[in-house]
Formats: structure tokens, C-alpha cells, sequence
């Protein structure tokens, strides 16, 4: 079993989703009816209702959230004037920003920690024979099938021990090292033109300052598709936070949760704390959307 | 590969092929035969602190009876914990939901985008970026999120849902207290999430076909089925076995947020699985033992499950290359 990427989707990044599949499929591609009309009609309005479909509660969330209070309940599927009473007591009864904040850094610190990590592993793979590789590498492959739920109660008691209960770092500190992350670091380092590395080897560079001048400036777009996508996970990690984090809201999914509990039915103020609390990841999909969705389909398992 | 080592570290460097410190003065040689294990020290160091060690305990919690209070002892009680877990009535009904949910979840992460992305496939270009983008958006959302979301639209109280509902006859009632819709509503939350990426990741194998084969056997007199059958599901079998694996090791990962904000496992159980069953022996009950030994027996479960899947991927894997 191995780490590999399926054939990209969108076209690879740089150079534009669509331009190559649109300009092969006119020649030749399905030649058996699924360019005629009625089946375009068909494709068009299966994929209309799955977006319809996809979009609408995260729609909804945000029409809810900018209503005003009282017209909660209303079912107008379009809201005019936006209302930001809602945002308003949401801000002023939780400390959202500081969740945020938190949220944020605490993903940030997580992802470039795991990329770190996951850089120098997965060089030491890609690039040297040495005994014990492929034990070494096991372990990285076989940590994919241990559930976190089977070690989180010695987990939780280390985390205890070490007086990170309630911390952020406490969040941080088991997560470290994403298993996932050097398989596909591997990948790249593997497919690395090795000319480049002898010759700076030759050029009389460490194998520190080969990896940092030469190695990694060629793996921006990788580094970066999979810096986002540890970004996004460590910000939607649900599990891990809820235990460590039982007498804090410090975190995004903590403090949203115990606003549930305390609001309840005043859906106006929940939805505009939930809409509040995705509003980072819109903004890296919105700007980053071909990097984002292709690190999360290409990093694929054969 | 064997016979290198036998002639010493530094000319096993020097052999070993894709050494890049074959040219090294010897100094660096003799360097270079340590110098991996430091680059993999903190990802190992961290998965063995992490991961493996605890593992290892939780095989030994299995076997004692602890209240996760570090002043309390515990007790050794041998295979009790497993006789005892294996009894359980909660046990069984959680594992019966998980499979459960498990082949509901194969419907929205693999057959309905096999459909979709076979059935849309002649839509290119912009047009499919454009859908593409929209239909990856639930996999982004915080699960805290989707489930304040979800309990909203599914609120018997002006939620539009049950409104819907309503108008068709129907009067839901409060779907997350009824044992009979509980699983569904679960099921349509998490299916909502996962049926965006299922369809993005038949589609990318759908766009690694080359379209040759289709064509050829176009040629030779194939009909649309029979190519989407012998040609196009064979060769896409790659990404639908990792679409499985992941629905059968990932899905219980994905509906623990849900269950846990908006069911709590009821009512009765109802919706429970065996990831928040694990949570409630350790976390509510304060039974290490107990979670431990359920957490064990999952373990080598899904282990076994796996383990199928990469014999089957393997056996499939000669396609296409």
C-alpha cells in the first residue's frame, strides 16, 4: 500500500483546470454519445442539483445569520437589508475573535510544525538507503490504521502528565507528526531530479543546505498544497480539542459548542457564531480554490 | 541487496544506488550513514511517543480495571474486560449502526459519484470548475458547524426541512430524538459532506482514462454499457477501492462530531457508533478498561479490513499501467 497521487483532476494547478480535458475530449474523448446534447442537458442538471444541494445549508446559515432577530423563524429564501444584529451579540457575548485568533494560530503553528517534521522524514526516505528503511516506513504506513480514538486515553493521561490539560499546546503537542504528510512529502522528494541534488552535493552543499537551497524552493507548489490542507484539517480537528480543551473555550469548536448548549433555539446568533467560525477557510478556498481542492483529491491511496 | 552490507558501512554508501553522497570525501561518508536516522528522528520520536507507546498501553489498560484517576490503582483483572465488552448490549448495537452506517455512507462517497461523474463527464471547462467548486464546499465546513446547520434545517420548530415535509403530508417531529430518523438524518448530514468529494475524486479518474481504450472498443462495435462496464469501472477501480477504504476506516471519524453535538448517541443508542461508544466507556464512564479493550478488538477489526482491501487494490493494480 502506498501513498500516491491519482491522476490530477482539475489539470495541474498552474496551468488552468479545464484547458487541457475541454480541448482533448472535443477530439476523441467518450466517443459514445456523452458529448450529444440531451446528454450534456442531463450532466448540467444532475450537476446543478448536487450544487443546489452542496451550497444550500451554507446558505442558509448565512440568510439566518444576517436576519434580523425577530424574523428568525422567516422562510424568505433571500435576505435584504443584511441585519447584523446577530454578528453583533455574538461578538459581544463570546469572545469570538480571540476564538479565532486562537483557531488560527494554533493551525498555522500545527501545520507548519507538520510540514517541518514531515520535510526532514520524508527527505531521509527519498534520498539515502540505509537498514531498517522499510521497517522504518511501516510505521509511518501502519500509524494510518490506528484509530485515535483506540490510543486517546493514554494520550490524555500523557497530555495530563505533561500539565498541558486546557492548553492549546496541549491540542498541539500529539499532532505534531502527520504520518500522512511525510507519505506524500515522500512522493515528491522521490520524484526530485537527482542531478540537481549531486551536483549541489558536488558544489561541496550539506545535505541540510541541499535540502533548504536546492530541494525544497523546487517544491513550493507542493509544500504549499499541503500546507493548506493541513492548515484546514487542524482547523476542523474536532475530536482531540473537545477533550483537552473541557474547562476552556479557547478553540473555535469548544466555544461554538457550548454557545449551542447555552442558545439553544436562537438560531439567528447560532448560525451567525457557525457562519463566523468558517469564514477563515472560505477566504483560503475562495482565493486558493484550484490548490486546495486538488491537494484533497490528488493525495490519494492506490 | 544484502551483499553490500556485508563489505562495511562506507561501501555500502558507496553501492547503495541513489546515494547522493556518493561522491562525498570520506569523511561525509562515514557521516552520511547516520545522518537519515536524524533526519527521522522527530517524525519517528513523535509517532512512537504518539501513536505506537500508546498503543502498546492501551493493549495493558485492556487487561486492568482503571478509573482514569492517576492516584487510583489499577487492578489486573485478565480477559474480564473482554468477556464483559463482548456481552454488552450497547456493544453490539454500535457496531450494528457503524456497519450500518458504513454501507449508507458507500451510497453517497461512491455510487452516487460514479453515477454523477459518469453521467456529467462531457461537461469540461469552465463550466466544470465552476460546479466543482461549489459541490467540494461541505467537505470544508467545521463539523461544529455543519451540525449547528443541520440542527437548524432539521429544527421541528420552523426548521425548513420539516416545513418541507409538512407541506408533503409529512410531520417529522424532532428527527434527533426519534430512534427511527435518527441514523437517517445522520446519514444525510455526513452523506452531504461526503458526496462532494466522492465526485471530485471519480471525476479525476475519470479525466486519468485515456480515452483510447473507449474508443477502440467503440470501434470494434461496443455499446455505451458494455464500455462503462469492462472498460471505464475496471479501469477506475484504483480510485473507487480508495473511495471505499476510506468510507469503511474514516466514516466512524467523520460522523463522531455529529453524533456528538447533535445525539449523543440516543435516543436509546440509536445513532451511537463504536468511535463515540469508545469515547462514553472511557470519558463518561470512566472505564479504561472497558474502552480499552473495545478499542483493541476495533482495532484489529479494522486492521483485518484493511488489510483485504490493499490484497484486493493490489490484485486490481495492474490495470492501466
Amino acid at each position: 500500500m502506498a501513498f500516491v497521487a491519482l491522476p490530477a483532476p482539475l489539470g495541474a494547478a498552474p496551468a488552468g483546470p479545464g484547458a487541457r480535458p475541454a480541448s482533448r475530449s472535443r477530439a476523441s474523448d467518450a466517443p459514445v454519445a456523452s458529448r450529444t446534447l440531451p446528454r450534456l442537458a442531463i450532466g448540467h442538471a444532475l450537476l446543478i442539483v448536487l450544487a443546489v444541494f452542496s451550497i444550500f445549508p451554507v446558505y442558509w446559515m448565512f440568510v439566518t445569520a444576517f436576519r434580523a432577530p425577530e424574523d428568525a423563524l422567516s422562510q424568505n429564501p433571500f435576505v435584504w437589508p443584511l441585519d447584523f444584529e446577530n454578528i453583533a451579540y455574538v461578538w459581544n457575548t463570546i469572545p469570538i475573535g480571540t476564538m479565532i485568533a486562537n483557531t488560527f494560530g494554533m493551525s498555522l503553528v500545527l501545520a507548519v510544525a507538520q510540514l517541518f517534521v514531515a520535510v526532514l522524514a520524508a527527505y531521509a526516505f527519498a534520498m539515502w538507503e540505509f537498514r531498517g528503511k522499510k521497517i522504518l516506513f511501516l510505521l509511518f504506513i501502519g500509524s494510518w490504521l490506528v484509530p485515535f480514538q483506540v490510543t486517546m486515553i493514554p494520550n490524555y493521561v500523557l497530555v495530563s502528565q505533561l500539565g498541558l490539560l486546557n492548553t492549546i499546546a496541549g491540542v498541539v503537542v500529539p499532532n505534531l507528526c502527520s504520518a500522512f504528510a511525510v507519505l506524500l512529502m515522500r512522493q515528491h522528494m522521490q520524484s526530485f531530479p537527482r542531478d540537481l541534488i549531486d551536483a549541489s552535493h558536488m558544489d561541496g552543499r550539506s545535505s541540510w543546505g541541499t535540502l533548504w537551497t536546492v530541494v525544497l524552493p523546487n517544491l513550493k507548489p507542493a509544500l504549499a498544497a499541503l500546507g493548506i490542507m493541513l492548515f484546514i484539517s487542524a482547523w476542523n480537528e474536532y475530536l482531540w480539542p473537545t477533550l483537552i480543551l473541557q474547562q476552556s473555550d479557547a478553540l473555535i469548536q469548544v466555544g461554538i459548542r457550548s454557545f449551542l448548549g447555552q442558545e439553544g433555539n436562537n438560531w439567528g446568533a447560532v448560525m451567525a457564531a457557525s457562519g463566523l467560525a468558517c469564514i477563515p477557510i472560505f477566504l483560503i478556498y475562495i482565493v486558493l480554490q484550484r490548490y486546495v481542492v486538488d491537494a484533497f483529491i490528488r493525495s490519494g491511496l492506490k | 541487496m544484502f551483499v553490500p552490507v556485508a563489505m562495511g558501512a562506507g561501501t555500502r554508501e558507496a553501492t547503495a544506488p541513489g546515494a547522493p553522497h556518493v561522491l562525498a570525501r570520506r569523511r561525509r561518508v562515514r557521516w552520511s550513514s547516520f545522518t537519515p536516522f536524524l533526519y527521522l528522528l522527530p517524525a519517528v520520536a513523535l509517532l512512537v511517543v504518539w501513536v505506537y507507546a500508546p498503543l502498546v498501553q492501551t493493549f495493558g489498560l485492556s487487561f486492568v480495571d482503571w478509573n482514569l484517576i492517576p492516584t487510583s490503582p489499577k487492578t489486573f483483572v485478565g480477559f474480564d474486560n473482554y468477556a464483559t465488552v463482548l456481552t454488552l448490549p450497547e456493544l453490539q448495537q454500535a457496531v450494528g449502526n457503524t456497519v450500518l452506517y458504513i454501507l449508507a455512507f458507500m451510497l453517497f462517497s461512491l455510487v452516487l459519484p460514479v453515477v454523477i461523474a459518469l453521467l456529467s463527464r462531457g461537461i469540461q471547462g469552465k463550466a466544470k470548475t465552476f460546479y466543482q467548486a461549489l459541490i467540494f464546499v461541505p467537505f470544508l465546513i467545521t463539523p461544529v458547524a455543519t451540525s449547528a446547520v443541520w440542527r437548524w434545517l432539521f429544527d421541528e420548530n420552523g426548521g425548513a426541512i420539516p416545513r418541507i415535509a409538512a407541506t408533503l403530508g409529512w410531520d417529522l417531529g424532532n428527527v434527533f430524538r426519534d430512534p427511527a430518523l435518527v441514523m437517517g438524518a445522520v446519514i444525510v448530514i455526513v452523506g452531504w459532506q461526503l458526496l462532494g468529494f466522492g465526485v471530485l475524486v471519480v471525476s479525476a479518474g475519470l479525466a486519468g482514462i485515456s480515452p483510447d481504450y473507449g474508443a477502440a472498443a467503440s470501434l470494434d462495435g461496443a455499446s455505451a454499457r458494455q464500455i462503462v462496464w469492462r472498460i471505464t469501472l475496471p479501469l477506475l477501480s484504483p480510485s473507487l477501492v480508495f473511495l471505499a477504504l476510506m468510507t469503511i476506516l474514516l466514516s466512524a471519524q467523520w460522523t463522531y462530531p455529529i453524533i456528538d453535538i447533535l445525539t449523543q448517541g440516543g435516543p436509546g443508542g440509536a445513532s451511537t457508533n463504536i468511535y463515540y461508544l469508545l469515547y462514553q466507556f472511557g470519558f463518561r464512564n470512566f472505564d479504561a478498561g472497558l474502552s480499552a479493550a473495545a478499542g483493541v478488538l476495533f482495532f484489529l477489526a479494522f486492521g483485518l479490513v484493511a488489510m483485504l482491501f490493499v490484497e484486493i487494490s493490489e490484485r486490481l493494480s495492474f490495470h492501466d499501467n
